[in-house]
Order: C-alpha cells, then sequence, then structure tokens
C-alpha cells in the first residue's frame, strides 16, 4: 500500500508525493517535506491521528501538509 | 395479378415519399446554415463564417458543460470528506452552522472565517472572544479551511490568541510567524 503526502490548496486537496513507505527513502521524503514547509510555511500533520509530526517515517500512510493561517 | 402488383405500387410510393422528404429535409437544414453565417457575420463584421465553433463555445460556457464543471464538484465532495473525516478524528462536533472543538475547559467554534473561543465552556457566565482567520490559499474550499483552522486549534489552542493579536499575519501550526507568505483577504 503506498503512503501519501497531501495538502489543502486553491485547488482543493493536491497530493505532493506519493511512495512506497516500505522502499522508500524516507531521508529523502522527509528533505521533500523541509522544502515544502520552507516554500510555503505548511507543516506536515498524520491524517491518522490528527496530530502535528516533526518527521514523517514509514508507518504514516496519510501526511497532511497544513498551511499556515493569518488572523484578521 | 392486380394483388401481386399492389405490394410494389406500395414500395415505390413509399419510396418516392422518402425521396421528396429527405430532400426537403436537407433543405430546411442548408437554410438553416444559410441563416447562421450571416448572424456571425453581423456580429464580428469581418466576413467570417464561423458556425459551430461558435456554437460550441458558447455550450462549453456554460457551468454545467465545462470538463472542470465534474472536477468542482469531485473537489467540494472530496473537501467535505476531508473535513468529515477530521472533525471525526480530533473529536469535534458540528453545531448549528458551525464546528465546536473542546480542549480540556476552553471550547472553540468554527463558523466560516470565524472562531469563538469560550476559555471556561463549564462557567454559564464565561464569555465568548471572537477572531476571524485567512488561509494562505483564499480560494482553498471552505470545508477545507475549517479543517485546517480546527486541526491547527486542536494541537495548538494558543493559536487563537496569535490570530487575535497578530492580525494579516500569517502563522504556522506551531505558532511560528510565517513570513514570505503573502497573505491576501478576499
Amino acid at each position: 500500500m503506498n503512503a501519501k503526502i497531501v495538502t489543502f490548496s486553491s485547488h482543493g486537496d493536491t497530493t505532493l508525493l506519493e511512495y512506497d513507505p516500505a522502499t522508500a527513502d524516507m531521508d529523502e521524503v522527509n528533505r521533500v517535506i523541509a522544502e515544502y514547509e520552507v516554500k510555503t510555511g505548511a507543516q506536515p500533520f498524520d491524517m491518522a491521528t490528527g496530530e502535528r509530526i516533526s518527521k514523517v517515517t514509514s508507518e504514516q500512510r496519510e501526511v497532511l501538509m497544513v498551511h499556515p493561517i493569518a488572523g484578521g | 395479378m392486380a394483388p401481386d402488383v399492389l405490394p410494389l405500387i406500395a414500395f415505390l410510393a413509399l419510396f418516392m415519399w422518402r425521396i421528396m422528404f429527405s430532400g426537403m429535409g436537407r433543405g430546411w437544414l442548408v437554410g438553416e446554415h444559410d441563416v447562421l453565417p450571416r448572424r456571425q457575420n453581423d456580429l464580428f463584421g469581418q466576413g467570417f463564417y464561423i458556425i459551430d465553433p461558435a456554437r460550441l463555445i458558447l455550450v462549453a460556457d456554460e457551468p454545467e458543460n465545462r470538463a472542470d464543471g465534474a472536477d468542482l464538484f469531485d473537489r467540494k465532495y472530496r473537501a467535505q470528506d476531508y473535513l468529515r473525516r477530521i472533525v471525526a478524528l480530533i473529536g469535534a462536533t458540528q453545531m448549528g452552522g458551525g464546528y465546536a472543538l473542546d480542549v480540556g475547559t476552553t471550547r472553540f467554534q468554527v463558523r466560516g472565517r470565524y472562531v469563538r473561543r469560550a476559555l471556561d465552556v463549564t462557567d454559564p457566565k464565561c464569555r465568548y472572544e471572537e477572531t476571524c482567520f485567512y488561509p494562505a490559499h483564499k480560494e482553498m474550499p471552505k470545508a477545507e479551511q475549517i479543517a485546517t483552522a480546527l486541526l491547527q486549534l486542536k494541537n495548538n489552542p494558543a493559536l487563537f490568541d496569535g490570530w487575535a493579536a497578530q492580525k494579516s499575519i500569517a502563522l504556522k501550526a506551531d505558532g511560528r510567524v510565517f513570513t514570505p507568505c503573502v497573505m491576501i483577504r478576499e
């Protein structure tokens, strides 16, 4: 079963990355996520627990990159 | 002999009738085509005789006929699905037109782009504070905006204070300021 990194955007939910957690290089996955956070400010949340995570492991099947929010 | 000839006469009559009326049908069609180019010519005044393309564009412009119409519906459906999943995941509940989320004794109510907070929901005299919020992507489906706010508040309830105090400043889920992001209000 594949794992995926998704995000909410202007186009609705968008899959940023899809990989096989059994064989994927998780360091590479985390590098991509870190780059995405630097660019957009989005941070990873585990969609199985609803908790923010600092690092994605092969245990997570769906990770949601949650974008920043501003008050008004 | 007469009974043998009758079916042949009937067949010939039917054949002739078909030829006559199909010819008329073609004539009517030609008539329609004659009218359309003139109308196009009047519209553009440049002598172009484009019949079908204009008609196709018109049909394509109708929202229900757009190729992305189904995609838009699908997107909204998926956004609702994500919201339902997140609401269930964090133990929020649908309340009126919004969603209520209890974190300890604090209750957040997210509705549209507004968040209300009651610091002690057990106190009947507890007053509500309210602030509004703006996601980084202003065209994000409403359901996903609400899901984003709920998920962030569940993990970091103090974000409410940040949203209320630092207007138009984007805060990441961990509460840190995100500077490169340009927030656009609708």
